[in-house]
Formats: C-alpha cells, sequence, structure tokens
C-alpha cells in the first residue's frame, strides 16, 4: 500500500483564459474580478479518474477545494493533513506540504510553475511528485504531458520505477506581462521518470543563421497565402512574429494578436475578446507556433485558445508554424487543451510551415 | 598522419569483394586509357536485370545511386508536390529542397517510425512526386510494404533501395506494370563495391524518356568489377547473412549496455543512446558513427555493422562512454 499526498492550488490557471499569464500572489484576485473560472477542478478530477491502482493507495489530503473536496467523489480512504486559509496561497500550499512530506511515498501537485516553486521550497528531494498540469505558465519539465499522463505515472511508481530530477524553473511573471520570457532555474524535483508522460522543459528561442532563414522563409509563405477575407490570430513566439514583422505589424511577443486586411485589429486578446472577434468574423484562422522542447500546440503558454475557442474555429482553420531547428528536437507535437474531446479532434497528423512553401507533416498527440 | 578509425559511419560492407572482382577491376586499370565499351555496359545491364527481374531497357546506370535519385528529383519535382521522408537519405532532402516546387517532409516519430501511409495518400489529390527510401536511412524501417496505393493515385513514386539486399522486400518486378514506378539500388553496399560507385535505376515508362542519353560512361574498372560480382551473386549473400547475424548480435549487446536500439533491415543500427553529442565522444574514441543531430537529435547515432572486431571495439568505447556520462551526470 502506498501514502500519496494530494495538493491542489484551486486559483492556479485561472488567469490563462483572461490573458493574465498567470496567477501568481494576489492577481487570482484579478482573474476572479475577470470572470474567470477555476480550472482545477476539472483537471483534478481528470487526473484521479484516470488512476487505475486505487486499492493500493491511501490518499493523505489538504483539506476542502485544496484536495478533500475532489476525493470524496471517489469513495476512497482518505486522511486530511492540515487547515488552509479561506483565501489560499502559496503559504497553504508550503505549509501542508511541509507536514505531509513525513506521511507520504509521492507527492502529487496540481498546478502550475508558481505551484512547483512552492512544493520545491516545501519538499526539495526529500520526496518523489508528480505535477498535474493546471497553470498557465508550465515550462518547468517537471510537469506531465496532461493529467492522464499524470495518473499513468503514480501508477508506474506503485508498480516501482526510477526516479529523474527534473527542473523548477522560476518564471518572472512581470515581465512575462510585459512580454519579456525570463526563466531562471529554480530548483530540482525527484519524479517518476516515464519519458514519454513528462513534458520537456521549454528551449531557449534559436537565433541561428538557419532558424533566421527559416522564419524568414515561413514569414514569406505564410504572407503570401494570406487572404483579405480572412482574420488571422496569431499566437505567441518569435516565429509568429517574424511574420507580423514583415507585415510591419507591432506584435505582442508572449500574447495573441488578431489582423485583418494587414491591421492589427485585436492586441494582447484574451478568450473573451477572441469570442467576440469570432462574432464579427465568417473566416477566421489561428497561426501558431510548438513551445521549443516540448512542442506544445495549445495548452501551454497560449491559454488565451481556449477549448472553447479551438472548437469554434476548427482543426482545418489552424495554422502551426515552426523552423526546421525547432521541430527536430520534437518527436511529436502536443495538446492538452482541458477538454479531451476537442484534443482529440486535434490528434493525428497536422501540416507546419517550415519554410518558403515547405512544410513538414508531423504528428499530434493528446 | 592521419589518424586510423574504425569506420562505422558509411554503411559499407567490412569485408573486401572476392579476388576475382579484384582482378578484373585490375584488368580495368591496366586499360585506363580507354573509355568503357558498350558492350560492356550493355553486358552489365543484362545482368542486373537478370538479378533484380526486370527489363533491361529499363535499366539505367550511373556513378552511384544517388546521382540518380537528384535527377529524378530534378526532372519529376517540377509542378509537383514532392514528398519525403523524414529523417530520410540525406541526398534525397538536399535534392528536393534545391528543385522542388512545393516540398512536403513526412515526419517518422518515435518509438516506431511508421510512415503514416493514409496520411501520405490523402496528399496526393495533386500531383505529386514521392520519393521514399526503404528500408529508410537512418532508421532502418521498411517503410513500404505495397505500392499499389500510391501509384494507382497517379502519383509518380521512387523508392531508394539501397539495401534492398539486407530486407530482401524490393519492387523493381513491378515497374513494367506501373509505368509511374521507379526504384534506385546500389552494388555500393551488398556488393562491397562502395569504391566502385555503380548505381542503378529501374524506371516505370513514363520516366524512361527524360533518361534517354542519360547512361554515363561508368569508369572501366567499376563496370568489370561489377560484372564479375553479379557472376558471385553467392559471395555477396554469404556476407549479407554474416552481417545480419553479428548485427543481432550488436543489437543485443547494446541493449544490454542500456542503449535503446530500433530494429532494422539494413547493415546498419539507429541507437538512442541517452549521451549527447555522443558521435564527437566517440570519435574521440576513435570510432567514426553517423551523427544524427541534424536529423533527430544528437543522442542518437547511425552505426554500421562492421566486423566482429570493430563492432567489440565500438561496443566497448560506447558502454566506456555511458559509464562516465551517467557517472558525471549523479554528481
Amino acid at each position: 500500500m502506498k501514502k500519496i499526498g494530494l495538493i491542489v492550488n484551486p486559483v492556479a490557471g485561472m488567469g490563462g483564459s483572461v490573458g493574465l499569464k498567470g496567477t501568481d500572489g494576489n492577481m487570482y484576485k484579478k482573474a476572479l474580478e475577470m470572470n474567470a473560472n477555476p480550472i482545477t477542478p476539472e483537471r483534478t478530477k481528470e487526473f484521479l479518474s484516470y488512476i487505475k491502482n486505487f486499492s493500493d493507495i491511501t490518499f493523505f489530503t489538504a483539506p476542502g477545494r485544496m484536495g478533500e473536496d475532489y476525493l470524496r467523489e471517489f469513495n476512497i480512504s482518505l486522511k486530511v493533513v492540515g487547515s488552509i486559509s479561506e483565501n489560499v496561497s502559496a503559504e497553504d500550499t508550503k505549509k501542508i506540504a511541509e507536514e505531509m512530506v513525513k506521511k507520504i511515498d509521492l507527492l502529487v501537485f496540481v498546478g502550475g510553475d508558481g505551484t512547483a516553486r512552492d512544493i520545491y521550497d516545501a519538499v526539495g528531494l526529500k520526496k518523489p511528485v508528480v505535477a498535474v498540469p493546471s497553470g498557465v505558465k508550465m515550462f518547468s519539465s517537471v510537469f506531465a504531458v496532461n493529467p492522464r499522463a499524470a495518473a499513468e505515472m503514480v501508477d508506474s511508481f506503485i508498480k516501482g520505477t526510477d526516479l529523474k530530477e527534473e527542473e523548477v524553473l522560476d518564471i518572472d511573471e512581470d515581465a512575462f506581462r510585459n512580454n519579456k520570457l525570463s526563466a531562471t532555474l529554480y530548483g530540482y524535483l525527484n519524479v517518476p521518470y516515464v519519458k514519454r508522460l513528462l513534458q520537456s522543459g521549454k528551449e531557449a528561442s534559436r537565433t541561428d543563421k538557419h532558424t533566421m532563414e527559416d522564419k524568414e522563409g515561413i514569414a514569406k509563405h505564410i504572407i503570401e497565402e494570406m487572404d483579405d477575407e480572412i482574420l488571422y490570430l496569431f499566437g505567441p513566439g518569435t516565429t509568429t512574429k517574424a511574420i507580423t514583422d514583415k507585415l510591419n505589424l507591432p506584435k505582442t511577443l508572449l500574447g495573441i494578436d488578431a489582423v485583418f486586411k494587414g491591421k492589427i485589429v485585436g492586441k494582447d486578446l484574451n478568450e473573451e475578446g477572441i469570442l467576440k472577434l469570432l462574432k464579427k468574423y465568417n473566416k477566421v484562422k489561428i497561426v501558431i507556433t510548438p513551445i521549443g522542447g516540448n512542442g506544445f500546440i495549445f495548452g501551454r503558454g497560449n491559454k488565451q485558445f481556449t477549448f472553447d475557442v479551438i472548437r469554434r474555429i476548427g482543426k482545418e482553420n489552424i495554422i502551426v508554424v515552426g523552423t526546421e531547428p525547432k521541430l527536430r528536437n520534437l518527436n511529436c507535437l502536443r495538446i492538452d487543451t482541458g477538454s479531451l474531446e476537442v484534443d482529440k479532434t486535434l490528434q493525428g497528423y497536422i501540416k507546419v510551415v517550415t519554410g518558403y512553401r515547405e512544410k513538414m507533416m508531423m504528428e499530434v498527440r493528446c | 598522419m592521419l589518424k586510423k578509425y574504425i569506420k562505422l559511419n558509411m554503411n559499407e560492407m567490412p569485408y573486401p569483394p572476392p579476388i576475382e572482382v579484384i582482378n578484373s577491376a585490375k584488368k580495368g586499370l591496366s586499360n585506363l586509357n580507354r573509355y568503357t565499351s558498350q558492350e560492356s555496359l550493355e553486358m552489365l545491364k543484362n545482368m542486373l536485370s537478370d538479378y533484380s527481374k526486370a527489363p533491361k531497357e529499363h535499366i539505367i546506370l550511373s556513378s552511384g545511386s544517388d546521382l540518380l535519385i537528384r535527377e529524378m528529383i530534378h526532372l519529376f519535382s517540377k509542378r509537383r508536390k514532392t514528398i519525403v521522408a523524414d529523417p530520410t537519405f540525406f541526398p534525397i532532402t538536399q535534392a528536393a529542397k534545391q528543385f522542388a516546387s512545393k516540398l512536403l517532409k513526412i515526419r517518422l516519430s518515435e518509438p516506431s517510425f511508421d510512415l503514416p501511409i493514409s496520411y501520405l495518400i490523402d496528399e496526393l489529390s495533386e500531383q505529386s512526386l514521392v520519393v521514399i527510401d526503404s528500408p529508410n536511412n537512418p532508421t532502418g524501417k521498411i517503410l513500404l510494404d505495397r505500392v499499389e496505393d500510391i501509384v494507382e493515385t497517379g502519383a509518380y513514386l521512387l523508392i531508394d533501395e539501397a539495401y534492398y539486399e539486407f530486407s530482401g522486400i524490393g519492387f523493381a518486378e513491378l515497374v513494367k506494370d506501373h509505368p509511374n514506378l521507379a526504384v534506385t539500388r546500389t552494388m555500393d553496399k551488398a556488393f562491397s563495391l562502395a569504391g566502385a560507385r555503380i548505381g542503378y535505376l529501374i524506371a516505370g515508362k513514363t520516366f524512361l524518356n527524360d533518361f534517354s542519353g542519360f547512361d554515363t560512361f561508368l569508369p572501366l574498372p567499376s563496370v568489370y568489377a561489377a560484372i564479375e560480382a553479379l557472376k558471385n551473386i553467392d559471395y555477396m549473400k554469404k556476407n549479407v547473412n554474416k552481417i545480419i547475424d553479428e548485427r543481432k548480435r550488436v543489437e543485443r549487446e547494446a541493449a544490454r549496455i542500456g542503449v535503446k536500439v530500433y530494429p532494422s533491415n539494413t547493415n546498419f543500427l539507429l541507437m538512442k543512446t541517452g549521451v549527447l553529442e555522443v558521435a564527437r565522444e566517440l570519435k574521440k574514441a576513435g570510432v567514426l558513427v553517423f551523427d544524427l543531430s541534424n536529423q533527430l537529435s544528437s543522442e542518437f547515432i547511425r552505426v554500421s555493422i562492421g566486423t566482429k572486431d570493430e563492432n567489440n571495439f565500438f561496443l566497448f568505447s560506447l558502454g566506456k562512454l555511458i559509464k562516465t556520462y551517467n557517472q558525471n551526470s549523479f554528481k
């Protein structure tokens, strides 16, 4: 019988759809003001519903909405550890993790990069962890590729698997909001090592000659194919920015901008802003680039493209662009929109524009 | 003085050709002041026709099959979408990038490296040239087990079968039934004739007109060597079987030292070592392997099967490297 701890950050990920790029500190209150919906309940339930070996587990859980509420739905034996304040904070996560660590074999947490930092502060390498991705920023390599993969990691741990130290990154959220991705290594957490279930960390944007030539070719290709009847939603990244640069348009590097007939008609859009544009324009296409190192095209770094937005726009209107050097290090593309149904409509093969009149067909896995 | 390396990077046969072949090549050398006669070229074509069970008039000779692949792509990629596997034999990508008006690469992904045939066929609604190496280089995987689904769409299909003798699966016989099918083969690998550079194209009728007058005057020693080698098919087969047995042993031993080895139908193995810049590190140890950092990632290498001693030295060097790498990783 394995003793497994569960800590859920109930506000993690709330800033994603409203375009806040994170909920560190008190930013989740702003997300609430903007009518953001909590996403961790669904992610936690999805994770729990995919665990196969419940009978081999005794759960130690944080109280209420930090874990207990979801486990109760599964009618299994559990022990509640500690207490939480009304307005849960990073301190609650750390305090409960510290208390829990002596009693458990493995700790599962649900959250994003900020939560991973809190867990690292409290647990370090003392116990292995499984990280269920549910934040806005999830650039650390400790995370499973999706909640289902996290469940499989728990099952692998129960059966016995090697552990590996994976990175926890410290992303400067204020800089992130100001269009700069500033990441430093914060520490390492031990995770059950099943490589296909773990996301790789984000790699830095490349500036080598080959990459720059590819970006130039990609921009030329996309611009040549652009249609004045279509609204284009350009996702984050330097590859999409190369296209808007060539159009002489200012791009929000880490946000989503809308372009119609060669002009910007929406800057740093959130889900609500995108949905408004979908009502106004009949034909809409998304232009996105995978995250270097882990290959996510949806679900990491561009949460404003919610599953509702993606469902409405449809797979046939998604244009993926990426340079060859970036794609070389990716075995496949990944999606984790938060809706398994939408993820399934996108899985299979998709063409990635890699240069002028050059495409690479790549597998999309969820 | 040049450093002597164990060469496991070019997929050559480690065993030399039989003495009769060497003597024939020498005979050619003693006549180096002469061009190769048309009769000798015709004789070689006749023998290749018998060997590949394809009509002689469909065979085009060249110094190496890579030149034929390049010419095929040069001639037939204009106004067509060119579709290739990725990764693939490098000259295929190189020529496609240079000549194709539109290029689609289909990524082969771990763990199986399968070619997604149904997605490929979906792409054939517009005029296309499909160029596939099967078995694939560098994965060693057989990518095509039938051609009808592709050629019956009207697409042009070129299959590079450089490793046909190791896989035993080839489509040369079908070119007479499918005018839009072509196959390239080489005597560089299984016949131990890498230095002679005898490549040949077995082309369906659609392609033949464009190749009229293409036949190059191959070097006399190469042609004589090739003719003699084709008289002694059993020697080639014996060597192929030795390589396959040795490949299986290397596969087992490499797996034992913690390397991921992918099943192969060729005279090489694709390995994922977990060690970054592994090809560079092996070179320091005196072993040349093919670096795949530009095609997959730097922990992948393609290793040709050499003699037993060569393979043992490679395995020893790789094992030592992995041990050191793992020790340093845990520091």
